[in-house]
């Protein structure tokens, strides 16, 4: 090893000045060696942003370093001048940070940004030649057709297409160090491991020397050698990241181990109830379809119309008493889904039944009915609640709404929901800004429980909440469902709760379900490969079932403007073949309840291994 | 999208849409103006033929101009002439120049009246040039005080910027008007005041109608330019290496500019169909000054040409002021 590219030694930073200033860092040391990678991760507030800025001396006030060096191939970054700090920056360090949808300017190309950062930092270099590089690197970041998306707008570029865009925009100086700040936490978790990827690739090629912020531990381990565990400020443990993982010394450590959820092994969190197959159906769907019809692009607005297909021929049962978890990524069709099963809008085509009575048949009185047996829970605890309504009047304005009860009954039938979903009745009379984020969600629920419905449809309810309010409100919720006999239907992106919680998941892609399974079988048994791919590509530190090099093609999903004619999937998909591109394939049963679209599945079912129900 | 030919068809798909929902509009406003005209109380033939004229006469008259058709009748007859480009013609104002009261009916030499489009045709240069100068006043002030206010937030070119805006808004145009024509043209004379005879004539009205929009200006620069350098990509630009100076010419003023062009847009369009104090004041012949005699005259015709022109000049200037900003921020394209 020669000497370190980067030496951080004794970094403190504080907020305000003064000697009692509350500390956000304190006293880190450590060094990068050229080509080496070195994961940073810690929780919210660990003081890991901080850090990474540090690095590039772009502390803002209150900010400020008290004492320590940032040494940078031998020269202290903290103590030079502006001038040198900014051409430093762009040349031999480059950042990516963790908003790349508003890291460029919005009313210039992004390659036209890309060359002005180039001409900015090498002076001299000519647009033509500048051009030519941007266009080089974003083929390297495997940007398709590069040369059309160089004279492309930042909003033409979806989340994973800006991130690489940004990951180019910090390469194309040649820099010696690469900051990357929470760089995937935005994005899907199959655009995320390929980004990941991505990285690895270019420490490889262009010999950059990476330190890579997070606040996922499965993220960090994937692509770090060394790792820090921030924690509130201090460094608790700092180990080359295998040993990091088998042997923590730290509490710290092993409780960031111990929080992740695992797909596989045995999880003593979870939830799950065995799927019936002879419960009664509450709520069917029955080749359901919903499409957007865009303006033309032709002249005149003549020209084909464009549809957006948002929802293409979903069908599955709900039972009742069962969880079931409806799993995709951005785009998949979830949250059309969610308005058509709340009878926010009508389908076009297709049926939806609700204990055997179809939810738009009955005209406005019928849908309102509806409504009572079937409430919705929203995703965001803090815009889903009125900020100057009490407490109180929120949960209790369901009531209000159906007209089910006097203000008196109101106040007691409020209360006695409060201290079912475990909120002290002291909140009664106050505003929401005094809650915690579960709290909120607790208060969600509540409001959705006082009008005792059969059916409550969590759309991402727990996603905001930290490892252990999840688990308390799942405690929570699995109390009512025992009490009450509520069915659950989870709507969300995240696999791993749903591999605690649903019987039985619904996998989306693209406005279609490719694989209805089991929760047992979708895990160790997928029937589609987007399945493979999405549990490929599910952040945890265990060994593997699918390794997303084998499950996952680079690109993104295709949009849902003008899909093609096959499947979906195929663009993505290792195993395509012919038939993929001309034919969609329908869902079939794989035995049992489970069923999966997939021409793959032919070829399997020659020998039925179960005769289907 | 701006690549190969899809940009022309977005133009042209866009002038089509926005001159066919500008056709509507000054039909609207036409129809809106006509009826209202004659549906208030006030008959003009009266004011033409004069006090004195026998009812029978007058009754002549009015059939003979079609004034007693119904008024769908008469407006459609109107609109007609309008698409053919005929304004019709002035109930008051003889072709031959000054207007003239309907003093006596019989008047032979009253009958050649003037045409409202010819009216209109010799007022509207000196009001485009009156509003045109007051916007480059205006504009030399405000950019400097509002682009240096918004890059130094709550320091002093902020406090600058805020107090120079609530300063010149609470001056009255009509006071500003009469004091500036006071001292610099009567005490100093430095600059004409009253009239037209050149050029000159038109700085003083323009200086005040200047101070009249500058505080607008001023405020919208202020606010956007201080936005647009909170936002992430500004900070995000720092890092990646480039001059504050490239931030702020290239990037914060570019964005910054979306704001002030629709207000500009806004404020000519203003200037141009009622600058009807100061050109008063400073007896500017200009479209305001028209329009305030027409009024006064009920010259209908006048009044029905005045508001259709300064609609449809405010139609054009909407779809320019759109199309400019589309090409500096392509997302209003969508």
């Amino acid at each position: 090893m020669g000497t370190p590219l980067l030496d951080v030694s004794n970094l403190t930073v504080a907020v305000g000045e003064g000697a009692s200033a509350p500390r956000v860092l304190t006293d880190i040391s450590f060094t990068l060696e050229p080509r080496g990678i070195l994961g940073v991760i810690g929780g919210s507030g660990a003081g890991k942003s901080v850090l990474a800025k540090a690095i590039i001396n772009w502390l803002e006030s209150p900010l400020r370093v008290v004492t320590g060096k940032v040494m940078f191939e031998g020269r202290d970054i903290l103590t030079m001048s502006d001038r040198e700090t900014r051409l430093l920056r762009g040349k031999a360090i480059g950042y990516v940070g963790g908003n790349p949808s508003g890291a460029l300017d919005p009313t210039m190309t992004v390659g036209a940004q890309i060359v002005e950062k180039l001409q900015a930092v090498e002076p001299g270099t000519s647009y033509r030649k500048a051009q030519e590089r941007v266009v080089a690197l974003l083929d390297a970041v495997r940007i398709p057709s590069s040369d059309q998306r160089f004279n492309e707008y930042p909003f033409q570029y979806s989340g994973g297409m800006m991130q690489r865009a940004m990951i180019v925009d910090a390469l194309v100086s040649n820099p010696r160090l690469i900051v990357a700040d929470s760089i995937t936490q935005p994005l899907d978790v199959t655009v995320g491991a390929q980004i990941l990827k991505l990285l690895r690739e270019l420490r490889d090629e262009f010999d950059t020397s990476i330190l890579f912020v997070s606040n996922s531990l499965p993220t960090v381990a994937d692509v770090s050698d060394r790792v820090i565990v921030l924690d509130r400020g201090i460094a608790v443990e700092q180990q080359p990241t295998a040993d990091l993982i088998t042997s923590p010394r730290s509490a710290e450590t092993r409780q960031l181990i111990d929080e992740l959820p695992t797909l596989w092994a045995h999880d003593d969190r979870s939830r799950l109830k065995p799927a019936s197959e002879d419960a009664r159906p509450i709520m069917s769907v029955r080749d359901v379809s919903r499409n957007y019809a865009l303006a033309s692009r032709g002249l005149l607005n003549f020209g084909p119309k464009r549809i957006l297909q948002a929802v293409r021929h979903v069908d599955f049962d709900i039972y009742e008493g069962e969880n079931f978890g409806i799993v995709g990524e951005s785009g998949c069709g979830k949250s059309t889904l969610t308005r058509l099963l709340t009878a926010l809008e009508p389908p076009d085509t297709g049926q939806i039944t609700f204990e055997g009575k179809d939810i738009f048949g009955r005209g406005k009185e019928g849908t309102r009915a509806f409504r009572r047996r079937m409430q919705l829970v929203l995703q965001d605890p803090y815009n889903s609640l009125p900020p100057r309504n009490s407490i109180g009047t929120i949960i209790g304005e369901p009531l209000v709404i159906h007209g089910l009860a006097s203000r008196k009954e109101r106040r007691s039938r409020v209360l006695e929901v409060m201290a079912e979903v475990g909120l002290p009745a002291s909140l009664y009379e106050e505003l929401p800004m005094v809650l915690t984020a579960g709290q909120r969600q607790r208060v969600n629920v509540g409001r959705a429980l006082i009008l005792e419905p059969r059916l409550m449809l969590m759309d991402e309810t727990l996603s905001a909440l930290g490892q252990t309010e999840q688990g308390q409100l799942l405690d929570l919720l699995e109390k009512l469902q025992a009490q009450h006999g509520v069915t659950y239907l989870y709507i969300s992106h995240d696999i791993a709760m749903v591999r605690r919680v649903c019987a039985r998941v619904a996998v989306m892609y693209l406005g279609e379900v490719v694989e209805l399974a089991e929760n047992e079988t979708l895990f160790f048994n997928p029937g589609h490969p987007y399945s493979r791919a999405l549990l490929s590509a599910a952040p945890t530190l265990e060994s593997r079932r699918y390794r997303s090099e084998d499950c996952l093609l680079d690109g993104e999903p295709p949009s849902p403007i003008d899909l093609p004619s096959g499947c979906a999937f195929a663009s993505r998909c290792p195993q395509a073949f012919d038939r993929c591109l001309i034919e969609n394939p329908r869902l079939q049963s794989r035995g049992g309840l489970n069923r999966a679209a997939c021409h793959l599945l032919d070829s399997e079912n020659t020998v039925p291994k179960e005769v289907s129900a | 999208m701006h690549v190969g030919g899809g940009f022309i068809v977005f133009i042209v798909n866009f002038l089509i849409r926005r001159l066919a929902q500008g056709v509507i509009i000054v039909f609207l406003v036409s129809f809106l103006i006509f009826t209202l005209l004659r549906v208030i109380p006030g008959d003009p033939v009266r004011l033409m033929a004069g006090g004195m004229a026998p009812d029978h006469v007058i009754d002549q008259i009015a059939e003979d101009m079609g004034l007693r058709d119904p008024i769908p009748v008469q407006f459609v007859r109107y609109m007609g002439g309008v698409l053919q480009g005929d304004l019709g013609q002035s109930f008051i104002r003889p072709a031959s120049g000054a207007a003239v009261g309907g003093a006596s009916f019989d008047d032979n030499t009253r009958s050649e009246r003037a045409e409202v489009f010819d009216l209109i045709a010799d007022t509207a240069p000196f009001t485009l040039q009156l509003a045109l100068l007051a916007m480059a006043f205006a504009l030399i002030v405000a950019l400097p005080v509002g682009i240096y206010g918004g890059l130094r937030p709550g320091k002093w070119p902020d406090r600058l910027a805020l107090y120079m805006g609530s300063l010149f808004i609470s001056l009255p145009n009509f006071w500003l008007g009469i004091v500036l024509a006071l001292v610099l043209s009567v005490n100093l004379g430095w600059l004409p005041a009253i009239g037209y005879q050149g050029f000159a004539y038109t700085i003083l009205p323009a200086i005040v109608l200047a101070v009249e929009i500058a505080p607008f200006l001023i405020r919208s620069l202020t606010v956007s330019v201080a936005q647009n350098m909170r936002e992430n990509y500004i900070s995000v630009a720092a890092i990646r290496g480039i001059g504050h100076r490239r931030i702020v010419m290239a990037h914060a003023l570019k964005n910054a500019s979306v704001p002030l062009l629709n207000l500009l847009g806004v404020q000519f369009s203003m200037l141009l169909g009622g600058v009807l104090v100061v050109e008063f004041i400073f007896d500017y012949p200009g479209l305001g000054l028209l329009t305030i005699n027409a009024v006064l005259q009920r010259d209908f015709p006048l009044i029905q040409g005045i508001a259709i022109v300064t609609s449809a000049a405010f139609v054009v200037i909407n779809i320019i002021v759109d199309l400019v900003a589309t090409t500096i921020d392509p997302r209003l394209e969508y």
